[in-house]
């Protein structure tokens, strides 16, 4: 590979990591599109390298994320037992698509997920009466000065959508918060900033459940690989900063639109 | 409270030492055109979240918090069998 090529990766990385972090994703929705339409990266590897320097971002975030006190781990624990096995699922599907049709299942997700997030939004899902019980798997949740308590409902929707977040993380090389942080939002009853943290903690564990079939079945090509990673890391350090100055409003609508045009782009792809 | 927070502190170091130690190996990699180094550093990157559920598991065994030990243990298996198809897969090791 030549140098050239390797920074355009180091820098295509770095600005998805960033742009993925700012969103509480893992930045794999913004990567494969990048790698695979503008940089001609077959989708398989693109998938593969998305996949690998996701457990990357995601780690990082984390870190920053648990600092910060958003991340509940008892419910990040309960889903991750969904998401590792859908990751395992969707890794072994992958193997069995052809590449339009992985174009095609990528457009659709993305679709989906702006669609969701377009009339979907706002939903603060928080108490101000701090006496009310969180649960078992509930919480609280400080800003700026003021501490709220959130109650987590609606269980099997947060099983059944991280099931499905799982699988298509293994399938597309995504993180797998694009799928499960509106549904966390909207139907169970978490704020947005606690399920995204939740959710980028989660994202580590599922990525690799799938991730060692990529590498096994010689997708995972190294350079591509390692500068994308690269560049992931320090973007999504920084987006991950940056995220607490975004609103929660202006955050929602930003990733829809986004969402939207990609989806048109990867569909138009896969035709 | 401050268990948690504990908890917190080495999951962190956990994270924190692997992206480190796996950066470094995939920069040098790039570097000086190793293949070896970037294999290192990948796969080093893959083992970071399974380092970080076996934190996890081993801090609920302690704590006896068996239900939630329990689930993080479920976790490490289905990693553990992803690992051990990914290993049958491989060419090099039919």
């Amino acid at each position: 590979m030549s140098d050239l090529s390797a920074a355009l990766l180091f820098v295509t990385g770095a600005a998805t990591g960033l742009v993925g972090a700012l969103l509480g994703l893992g930045g794999g929705v913004f990567l494969v599109p990048l790698l695979t339409l503008t940089m001609g990266v077959p989708i398989r590897e693109a998938i593969a390298a998305s996949l690998i320097s996701v457990i990357a971002t995601a780690s990082a975030s984390a870190t920053v994320n648990l600092r910060r006190g958003l991340v509940n781990m008892r419910l990040g624990l309960v889903l991750e037992v969904a998401t590792s096995v859908g990751g395992l699922l969707g890794g072994l599907l992958a193997s069995r698509l052809t590449h339009q049709q992985l174009f095609v299942t990528f457009a659709v997700t993305l679709a989906s997920m702006g669609v969701l997030m377009a009339f979907r939004s706002g939903r603060r899902n928080v108490i101000a009466d701090l006496d009310v019980d969180p649960g078992v798997l509930g919480g609280r949740l400080r800003e700026g000065d003021v501490t709220y308590v959130y109650r987590v409902r609606r269980l099997p929707v947060a099983m059944s959508s991280s099931l499905v977040a799982g699988a298509l993380s293994g399938l597309l090389g995504l993180g797998g918060g694009i799928i499960k942080v509106p549904f966390l939002n909207t139907f169970c009853g978490i704020p947005i900033r606690v399920a995204a943290a939740t959710s980028t903690f989660m994202i580590g564990v599922t990525a690799a459940a799938s991730a060692f079939l990529y590498f096994s079945r010689g997708d995972v090509v190294l350079t591509t690989t390692a500068a994308v990673c690269l560049g992931a890391l320090p973007g999504s350090l920084l987006g991950a900063r940056l995220s607490d100055r975004v609103q929660a409003r202006s955050l929602k609508i930003i990733m829809a639109v986004v969402l939207l045009v990609v989806a048109a782009r990867m569909a138009f792809e896969g035709r | 409270m401050s268990d948690q927070s504990q908890l917190d502190e080495v999951i962190e170091a956990v994270l924190t030492g692997g992206l480190a130690i796996s950066s470094a190996l995939l920069l040098a990699g790039l570097l000086l055109a190793r293949p070896g180094l970037l294999t290192a550093g990948i796969v080093l990157l893959l083992m970071t979240p399974v380092a970080r559920v076996v934190v996890v598991t081993i801090d609920l065994v302690r704590r006896r918090d068996w239900v939630f030990a329990a689930t993080s243990a479920w976790i490490l298996g289905v990693l553990l069998f992803s690992l051990f198809v990914a290993w049958g897969l491989s060419p090099k090791h039919p």
